[in-house]
C-alpha cells in the first residue's frame, strides 16, 4: 500500500484497491516491426506522459503486471522503467511502485512542436514520392489548415 | 534464503535407459519465471526431477539457493520448493481435498490456508472427491493450488496446464503472475503451449535430445528471424537471389512471380534486393514457435544484445 504523502502535488488516478488496477497504459505492440520492444514500449509510454495522457501522480502497475499485459518479460519492463526514470519521468519509491513525476512545461512544449514536426514530415515525404512540387504542398497544407480550423470555429 | 540464483547446474549428466542427459550447464536467476521447452523425450522431466533429488546426476554439480547439497535437501531447502509433476502422486489418491491438503500442511511451515482456499474457489475444484476420482484437469487444479499454498521460493511445474480447460488455464496464468508479482519467488516451467511462453516467460531454455541448446530472454528472440517475399520470375531468377543472398534459409518459388526466404538480418537483405532492383512484396516476422522450431534444428538466433544499445 502506498503512503499517502505519495500523491501530495499530484492528481491521483488511482485511488483505491490493489496497487495499479485502476490503471490501463494504452501500450500497443507491433509485432511485425523492427523495432526492438522495449524501444516501442518505451516511446509509447514517454509519448503517454509527456502528453499528459497518463498525469503526474499515477501509480504505474507493477513490472510483473505491466509486463503480463504487454506479454513481454519482466527485464524489458525494468529496463523501460529505469530508462523513463533517468528521464525524471518516473520515480520509484521502495515498497509502493512506480509513479509518474511532474513532465514541466517546457519538456511539454517541446514534445508537442517534436510530435508536429515527426508528423509533417512524414506528410511532406509522401508528397514527394508521387512528385508533387513545393508550391503544390503548401497550397494543399494552407488549404487543409484553413479547413480544419474553420469547423472548430 | 537470500540468493542471486535459485538453481545452477554445473556439466551435470544423467545416464537413462536409452540416452544420454547432458551434460547440462543452466542458471536460474531467482525472480524469474524461465519455460523449459523441447520435444517429448528431450529431458525436461529428467531435469526437474533432478532439481528434486528424485534423480541424482551420475556427474556434475547442483546448487539449490547457491548451496550444493550432496547429502541431501535439507528439509529447509524442501519446504522452499514445490513442485507440480507430470504425474500426480498415486500415494494421494484415496484422499480427497481437505485430507491431502492437512497432510501437506504439516511439511510446510508457510502453508496458508486461506490462499488455498480462494485458489480452489477460483478453480472450481470438486470437494469430497477422492484425488484419484477427479479427472485430469481437476486434479491439476489441486495440485498447482496445493503447490501455491506452500508458498514456495521455487516452483517447478511439469506440464501443468495439459488437461486444463481454457478457462482454468486463464485463471492458472493470472493467479501464477499474481504470486510473483507479491513474492517475487522462481518459477521453472516446461510447457508445449508457445502462448503459455508468450504469456508468463522471462526467459527460454531450449532442450533438445538431452541436451541444453541454450537459454534466452524471451524479448531478445521477438524479431529474430523475418519472412521476406520478393519478386522472382522464375527458376533461374532464384538461382541468382540464391547466390546474391548467402545464409537466408528455405528459399522458395512460392508462385509464379514470388519467391519467399527466411533471414535473420532482415534490414541488410532488404536493402540488398533494393540495389538489385528487386522488390520486397512482403514481410513478417516469425512466431516463436517457429524460431524455436528454426534452433532446434541448428538454426541458432543471433540475440539482440540491449547492453550494447540499439
Amino acid at each position: 500500500m502506498y503512503e499517502e504523502a505519495e500523491l501530495q502535488g499530484g492528481t491521483p488516478a488511482y485511488r483505491s484497491g490493489r496497487r495499479g488496477e485502476d490503471v490501463w497504459i494504452p501500450v500497443q505492440i507491433n509485432e511485425n516491426s523492427a523495432e526492438p520492444l522495449y524501444h516501442q514500449i518505451e516511446t509509447q509510454l514517454r509519448s503517454l506522459i509527456i502528453s499528459g495522457v497518463i498525469t503526474e501522480g499515477t501509480l504505474l502497475p507493477s513490472i510483473r503486471e505491466f509486463a503480463g499485459e504487454l506479454k513481454c518479460s519482466v527485464i524489458t519492463v525494468r529496463r523501460v522503467y529505469q530508462d523513463l526514470e533517468n528521464e525524471g519521468l518516473l520515480r520509484t519509491r521502495q515498497g509502493t511502485g512506480t509513479f509518474v513525476s511532474n513532465v514541466g512545461d517546457a519538456a511539454m512544449a517541446e514534445y508537442k512542436h517534436e510530435a508536429v514536426r515527426k508528423a509533417l514530415e512524414g506528410a511532406v515525404d509522401v508528397g514527394k514520392s508521387v512528385q508533387c512540387g513545393q508550391e503544390e504542398l503548401t497550397r494543399i497544407f494552407l488549404e487543409i489548415v484553413e479547413n480544419k480550423y474553420r469547423e472548430q470555429q | 534464503m537470500m540468493a542471486q540464483m535459485a538453481i545452477e547446474l554445473r556439466n551435470v549428466s544423467k545416464q537413462r535407459r536409452n540416452k544420454t542427459i547432458g551434460p547440462l550447464n543452466l542458471t536460474l536467476p531467482q525472480g524469474y519465471i524461465t519455460a523449459l521447452v523441447g520435444h517429448n523425450g528431450s529431458g525436461k522431466s529428467t531435469l526437474m526431477n533432478m532439481l528434486m533429488q528424485l534423480v541424482n546426476p551420475d556427474d556434475g554439480e547442483i546448487y539449490w539457493f547457491e548451496q550444493k547439497y550432496k547429502q541431501g535437501l535439507p528439509l529447509k531447502v524442501r519446504q522452499a520448493i514445490a513442485y507440480v509433476p507430470e504425474n500426480s502422486l498415486a500415494e494421494e489418491a484415496y484422499w480427497n481435498v481437505e485430507e491431502a491438503a492437512s497432510f501437506r500442511k504439516h511439511w510446510y511451515p508457510e502453508w496458508d490456508a486461506e490462499y488455498l482456499e480462494g485458489l480452489l474457489e477460483k478453480f472450481e475444484v470438486p470437494r469430497n472427491v477422492k484425488l484419484g476420482k477427479m479427472s485430469k484437469g481437476e486434479r491439476r487444479k489441486f495440485e498447482i493450488a496445493a503447490a501455491l499454498a506452500a508458498r514456495p521460493q521455487l516452483l517447478l511445474l511439469d506440464e501443468p496446464s495439459s488437461g486444463l480447460d481454457p478457462f482454468a488455464w486463464k485463471v492458472m496464468l493470472e493467479t501464477l503472475l499474481r504470486y510473483m508479482d507479491e513474492t517475487g519467488a522462481t518459477i521453472l516451467i516446461s510447457t508445449h503451449i508457445v502462448e503459455e511462453v508468450r504469456r508468463l516467460a522471462d526467459y527460454i531454455v531450449l532442450m533438445h535430445k538431452g541436451e541444453l541448446l541454450g537459454m534466452a530472454e524471451k524479448d531478445s528472440l521477438f524479431g529474430s528471424w523475418s519472412e521476406v517475399w520478393v519478386n522472382a520470375a522464375d527458376e533461374e531468377e532464384l538461382a541468382e537471389l540464391a547466390a546474391e543472398l548467402p545464409g537466408v534459409l528455405q528459399l522458395t518459388l512460392e508462385a509464379p512471380g514470388a519467391a519467399s526466404f527466411l533471414t535473420q538480418q532482415v534490414q541488410g537483405v532488404e536493402e540488398h534486393i533494393h540495389h538489385l532492383g528487386l522488390k520486397v512484396i512482403k514481410s513478417r516476422s516469425l512466431e516463436l514457435d517457429e524460431i524455436l522450431h528454426l534452433w532446434t534444428h541448428g538454426h541458432r538466433p543471433i540475440l539482440v544484445d540491449y547492453e550494447k544499445g540499439d
